[in-house]
């Protein structure tokens, strides 16, 4: 019940508090190229050549890296996108990211 | 033989490529082996048709399969997150990796001669087709644990020799598509 309780008040800060409380996050994967990943984040994002092989390397180096902000339903819409291309993404709240 | 080429741009929309008979037929097979493998769990008996019909599935376990899961991640690293989500979402995201593969096998299906000509549209299916399989043979390759020098070393009697060969080639097919669209798309966004 306590658990409950908490993640309801959770999602009720989140509502009153919510500028961009979400992200989405992609994590490095061995098999999709370097090219490709750059050319998803443009597609899927409109971001510009320099933009997406910035974020690109980050994911390359770090491991990962925070592609997009926004609600929460956005991010599912981008991970979902990310999904159907093979990118390996998750969303979390922005507040617990990396 | 000629040399490979891969994929060029023709004008302002059209991604052009010349396939041996014997590499279209591996793209169609592989692309086949791809919707059956997700067509897989897709139908369940049990499944309520209403439900079904706007794409709510009755399962929300990630796959049991190393490669579907790869193709059907988790979206949150939280369980009960991630079950509700894939519940509102799996067989979506099945349907559009099944419509990337079947765009590419029945394009090379109807492409007798081995050429095919995408438009943008196409071409990002392919992209999408091209990577789930590579995605495929990587699990079955190991690529996460074994090194490159490790693969490429693979014995000739290594049945994943083979593999490792069609994955390499995708890989560098995958490219030289990129390499087409990218030519004038840095041009287009700002």
């Amino acid at each position: 019940m306590v658990k409950i309780k908490s993640k309801i008040e959770e999602e009720i800060q989140a509502i009153f508090n919510s500028d961009k409380p979400w992200v989405t996050i992609v994590w490095d994967d061995p098999v999709n190229l370097m090219t490709y990943v750059t050319y998803v984040f443009m597609e899927l994002f409109g971001y510009s050549k320099e933009r997406a092989t910035e974020l690109m390397l980050k994911v390359h180096n770090d491991g990962k890296a925070v592609v997009s902000t926004g609600s929460r339903e956005e991010m599912e819409h981008d991970v979902a996108r990310l999904h159907e291309f093979g990118l390996w993404a998750t969303l979390q709240r922005g507040d617990q990211a990396l | 033989m000629s040399e490979p080429a891969g994929f060029s741009r023709h004008g302002d929309n059209a991604f052009v490529a010349e396939f041996s008979p014997a590499e279209r037929e591996v793209l169609i097979n592989l692309a086949g082996q791809i919707i059956e493998l997700l067509s897989e769990r897709a139908d369940h008996a049990d499944e309520d048709p209403l439900a079904a019909m706007v794409g709510i599935t009755s399962h929300d376990s990630p796959p049991d399969d190393e490669v579907l899961l790869r193709l059907l991640p988790n979206a949150y690293a939280d369980g009960v997150d991630a079950a509700e989500f894939r519940r509102y979402t799996e067989s979506v995201l099945r349907n559009k990796k099944k419509a990337h593969a079947m765009s590419m096998r029945v394009l090379l299906k109807s492409a007798e001669d081995g050429g095919v000509e995408l438009d943008h549209d196409n071409a990002n299916a392919w992209l999408g087709a091209i990577n789930d399989i590579r995605l495929a043979l990587g699990v079955r390759l190991k690529v996460e644990e074994r090194t490159h020098d490790e693969l490429e070393l693979l014995a000739p009697d290594d049945p994943l020799r083979g593999v490792y060969a069609v994955y390499t080639w995708l890989g560098w097919l995958q490219e030289s598509l990129l390499q087409a669209l990218m030519d004038d798309s840095a041009n287009e966004v700002n």
